[in-house]
């Protein structure tokens, strides 16, 4: 039978602050073990839960992103369950009334773009990290009580690639409002899937699964898929769907039952006493909002709309918010926007990959590439003497013109000695053009090549093509 | 000269006359402490007590509470001093801070002495259940009655004339019941007016932090100095409130005054009611104006069971931080599990998981509608009821207490649960309230209690001054009785 993909997602995101949610101790990751605590994170008796103004910042900023209505007046709660990393006995969040309700993103997977819903954003505390040894457990507090905010959708995603877009975007829109670093391979960004499937035309959701742990965007999509093939088998064979917790099992390449639902927790939820409700103004949210990068979705519009940029550059560009910081003060001087992302998303990049730096470590300074970006457009530097010049300037940020004169990287524009060469070059190839009149055109690349290593490719390729085809039309 | 006996403002007067010294006073209490047998004790300060006293030279004669020594009861944090609530769970613990009242007392030169027992985490109200055994009543044959709890040593001690003033913490009624079986004044103003930072939290929106002394200025002196908004604590009070000692002695003339009629009519002490009509008598001629009014019976009813149900289930959680993993008392197990269940197991007394068993029952998903939900939509009920009631009053007037301090084992609600336990409507409210002597039966104290709306705290304690000097039951303490 054919089944249609039902998706939501829950995501939590790390914010940055100084302190935590709750008290004054630092958030530095990777600090020595249990030295970013505070009595308030060990819970002991008498401690009380202090709001972390910053934390609500940014958690106002992120649901002003996410298109949410936003609440005027703070509540929290206590959500109730013993395990050994969580101080309290309980975890403080926001159960009744989220910050954030009732948002709405675009996602773009391929050339579509594809409006998801989201529920709610909350915000909580993080619980301490446990190492398991062989017969002891230790608990690292540093983590205890870290702000978080969790992102909750509605069930609109219909496939692993959606979902995959859909938490992409939610880190560009982390990374770029500064609210959070956005790494899933630290944990500062986790996800959760809840997956069902019903037939097609079905208007009853089927038994929902959740997936848990998923630790890059890469593997959201691997294993949305597989899990989408082990209910797809299931509802075949004609068995109902467990609801349960799962995580993904690398050895055995499955999703494998953590714990079954119907042992659900009851938390307990009330409210948190310790914290009285409170108001913010509007005044207060303004601010955060004025305050508010611009988002990659207002980018992503900006880059298509005003220069004209593919889907694919976007998408590459958009990764890093530096890279688009980069591109925008280098595309104030060059209006030639095409020759500046490919400069970006090729050459650029891969110097960057090959010495393992970010944008921001790279010297050459974006002013200096869109100088460079335009010597190449105005014919007046080749590809390959482009791409030379780069390699001499990217850790030097020399001023191009003046490097590309010291380095004899001209190209020569006069058309009396260019057609010299070319009357060489067909002369010693008379075969060759016996082919390009035979209609053989690719012929003429290995030709117009001969030129340019006759020049030492000063020549403007097109310039030699063109005067190619006039000379070999002669003969 | 003894110096035990003496309230705030007369040992103030001592140091500033240069009469005696904090050391003096210091040295005076411990010994008094060390012979008490009314078991009120747990960790003392004596040493760092003494060093502190020995530091105070220069009197400040604008500070009452230069110098002077008090108890605090043990669910208090107190930095560098066992605070374990009177449970054998906290056995050991001891805090790395102190709670925001003691930083405040002590930056005026207050000195903490000694904690004092408690019915176990604050969950009790005869002073019963600590893990050290009964706080024992002062006043009649020694160890013979109770003294109320939960701040049953705070109480003992105060009375008992040792300090002139205590740190106690009311959730229900664990000040101002005990205070009546004392014959003292113990007061808890508005709720967050305090700072409940380092308060062993009980049910958070009922816990307030007050004091015992043994007059109502002194109380509200207390209050004045320690009062205002806490980072800490996100509960109180942004907004300054205004001063209650300005207007402390204003004259009762106009006085609105309510006794809740089906109150009264169920109090059979004899001797009590007739202190309480002469109190209203003396009231009358003052110029108050004093209603016997009626009260919807039924929301007097729903007080206990709507307590019950909603501070054991909030104190399940308030108190799931003692599991032996981070502090405490820790009993090994083979796993986290194992470790959490002996611990309490072993750490909390059956009347403690009672109340666990009975919170978690109300709570559960599918109970909680019946309970706990509905608990709440009665407190809210309850308080309205007393909104409404304020909307006239300035003030409602009770006996604090049926009758005087039973004796041990002997039932302390004669005739039903109504006379026994409204005090909690206070906190219910977040009202302030104030107990305070009525008088004496058979050598026993009776005491009389007042409640106002919220942030009537000024006009609640000109009222408790006024009726103060109408008793003329200062510095009541048994050495003046026995």
């Amino acid at each position: 039978m054919k089944y249609e993909v039902i998706i939501g997602l829950e995501i939590h995101v790390e914010t940055k602050s100084k302190t935590k949610m709750f008290s004054g101790a630092p958030t530095s990751f990777n600090a020595p073990p249990n030295s970013q605590v505070h009595v308030i994170d060990m819970a002991f008796p008498g401690t009380l839960p202090a709001v972390n103004k910053k934390a609500v910042q940014n958690a106002i900023m992120l649901s002003h992103a996410l298109n949410m209505t936003i609440d005027r007046e703070l509540h929290f709660d206590r959500k109730n369950y013993y395990y050994s990393d969580l101080p309290k006995g309980y975890q403080i969040t926001q159960e009744r009334r989220p910050i954030g309700k009732d948002g709405l993103i675009d996602i773009v997977v391929g050339d579509q773009t594809k409006s998801i819903r989201i529920e709610r954003l909350h915000m909580e505390e993080d619980t301490a990290k446990q190492i398991h040894l062989a017969d002891v457990t230790l608990i690292d507090y540093n983590r205890a009580g870290a702000p978080l905010v969790e992102i909750v959708t509605k069930p609109d995603i219909r496939s692993g690639e959606e979902a995959m877009a859909f938490v992409e975007t939610i880190r560009e829109i982390v990374t770029f409002t500064g609210v959070g670093d956005g790494k899933m391979e630290e944990g500062s960004l986790r996800c959760d899937v809840n997956i069902s499937l019903r037939p097609i035309g079905s208007e009853k959701f089927g038994t929902k699964v959740e997936i848990k742990n998923l630790n890059s965007i890469s593997n959201i999509g691997k294993v949305i898929d597989i899990e989408i093939k082990r209910q797809t088998a299931e509802l075949d064979a004609g068995h109902a769907i467990v609801s349960d917790t799962r995580r993904y099992d690398e050895t055995l390449k499955d999703t494998v039952t953590m714990r079954l639902k119907d042992n659900a927790i009851d938390y307990k939820y009330f409210r948190e006493g310790n914290i009285a409700p409170i108001t913010l103004s509007e005044a207060f949210i303004a601010d955060v909002i004025a305050k508010t990068p611009e988002l990659p979705a207002t980018k992503r519009k900006r880059y298509l709309e005003v220069f004209n940029l593919s889907h694919h550059d976007i998408n590459i560009l958009l990764q890093d918010i530096d890279q688009t910081n980069y591109f925008d003060v280098a595309a104030t001087l060059t209006t030639n926007y095409r020759t500046l992302i490919n400069w970006l998303n090729g050459e650029v990049s891969a110097y960057l990959n090959k010495e393992g730096i970010k944008i921001t470590a790279l010297a050459l300074r974006p002013e200096n590439l869109a100088k460079l970006v335009n010597l190449v457009s105005d014919g007046k530097l080749s590809n390959a003497q482009a791409r030379e010049l780069f390699s001499h300037i990217a850790m030097t940020n020399e001023d191009p013109e003046t490097k590309a004169k010291a380095l004899n990287l001209v190209q020569v524009s006069d058309t009396d000695f260019i057609l010299k060469v070319i009357n060489e070059v067909i002369d010693e190839n008379l075969s060759v053009i016996d082919d390009i009149k035979a209609g053989k055109d690719r012929a003429m690349g290995f030709l117009v090549g001969q030129v340019m290593k006759k020049t030492g490719g000063k020549v403007n390729p097109g310039v030699a093509n063109t005067l190619m085809r006039q000379e070999i039309a002669k003969r | 000269m003894s110096h035990l006996n003496l309230t705030i403002s007369e040992l103030h007067a001592l140091y500033v006359s240069g009469m005696t010294t904090p050391l003096n006073v210091v040295n005076e209490v411990i010994d008094a402490l060390q012979k008490d047998k009314n078991n009120i004790l747990e960790a003392t300060m004596f040493d760092e007590a003494r060093a502190f006293a020995a530091t105070l030279k220069v009197v400040e004669e604008d500070n009452l509470l230069w110098g002077i020594p008090f108890l605090v009861k043990d669910n208090f944090a107190t930095k560098g001093t066992e605070t374990n609530g009177s449970s054998n769970i906290l056995n050991g613990y001891i805090p790395l801070f102190d709670a925001e009242v003691i930083t405040r007392l002590k930056a005026l030169k207050a000195i903490p002495i000694a904690k004092t027992t408690l019915d176990e985490l604050g969950m009790g109200g005869k002073g019963i259940t600590g893990h050290k055994g009964i706080t024992y009543n002062p006043y009649g044959e020694e160890k013979t009655r109770i003294v109320g709890g939960s701040s049953s040593g705070s109480a003992s001690g105060v009375a008992s004339g040792y300090v002139p003033f205590s740190l106690g913490s009311d959730t229900g009624d664990s000040i101002r019941k005990p205070a009546s079986w004392a014959g003292i004044v113990g007061f808890k103003p508005t709720w967050g007016e305090i700072s409940r930072f380092g308060l062993y939290s009980f049910m958070p929106t009922l816990d307030h932090v007050g004091f015992f002394t043994r007059s109502v200025y002194e109380s509200a002196y207390l209050y004045e100095v320690t009062k205002g908004f806490d980072e800490k604590d996100f509960t109180t009070n942004i907004k300054p409130s205004p001063s209650v000692l300005s207007d402390i002695t204003t004259p009762l003339k106009g006085r609105k005054i309510a006794v809740l009629k089906p109150i009264m009519d169920v109090m059979r002490n004899q001797n009590l009611i007739k202190e309480f009509n002469s109190l209203v008598q003396k009231l009358k001629d003052q110029g108050a104006i004093v209603d016997f009014v009626p009260f919807d019976e039924a929301i007097l009813a729903a007080i206990l069971p709507t307590y019950f149900m909603l501070s054991c289930a909030e104190t399940i959680t308030c108190n799931a931080n003692l599991t032996g993993i981070n502090f405490g008392n820790k009993v090994e197990g083979n796993s986290y599990e194992e470790i959490v269940l002996n611990t309490r197991t072993a750490g909390f007394s059956s009347k403690i998981k009672y109340r666990f068993l009975l919170g978690n029952f109300v709570l559960q998903k599918s109970k909680r509608n019946a309970y706990y939900d509905r608990a709440q939509r009665g407190r809210r009920i309850i308080v309205d009821a007393f909104n409404a009631l304020f909307e006239t009053y300035d003030t409602i007037l009770l006996p604090a207490a049926p009758s005087h301090a039973p004796r041990i084992g002997e039932k302390s609600e004669p005739n039903s649960e109504i006379e026994n336990n409204y005090m909690a409507i206070a906190n219910f409210g977040g009202y302030p309230s104030i107990t305070l002597p009525l008088g004496l039966d058979k050598g026993l104290p009776l005491g009389v209690n007042l409640t106002s709306h919220i942030h009537q705290d000024g006009k609640l304690l000109n009222i408790a001054y006024q009726i103060e000097q109408l008793t003329n039951l200062y510095n009541l303490h048994v050495g003046q009785v026995k």
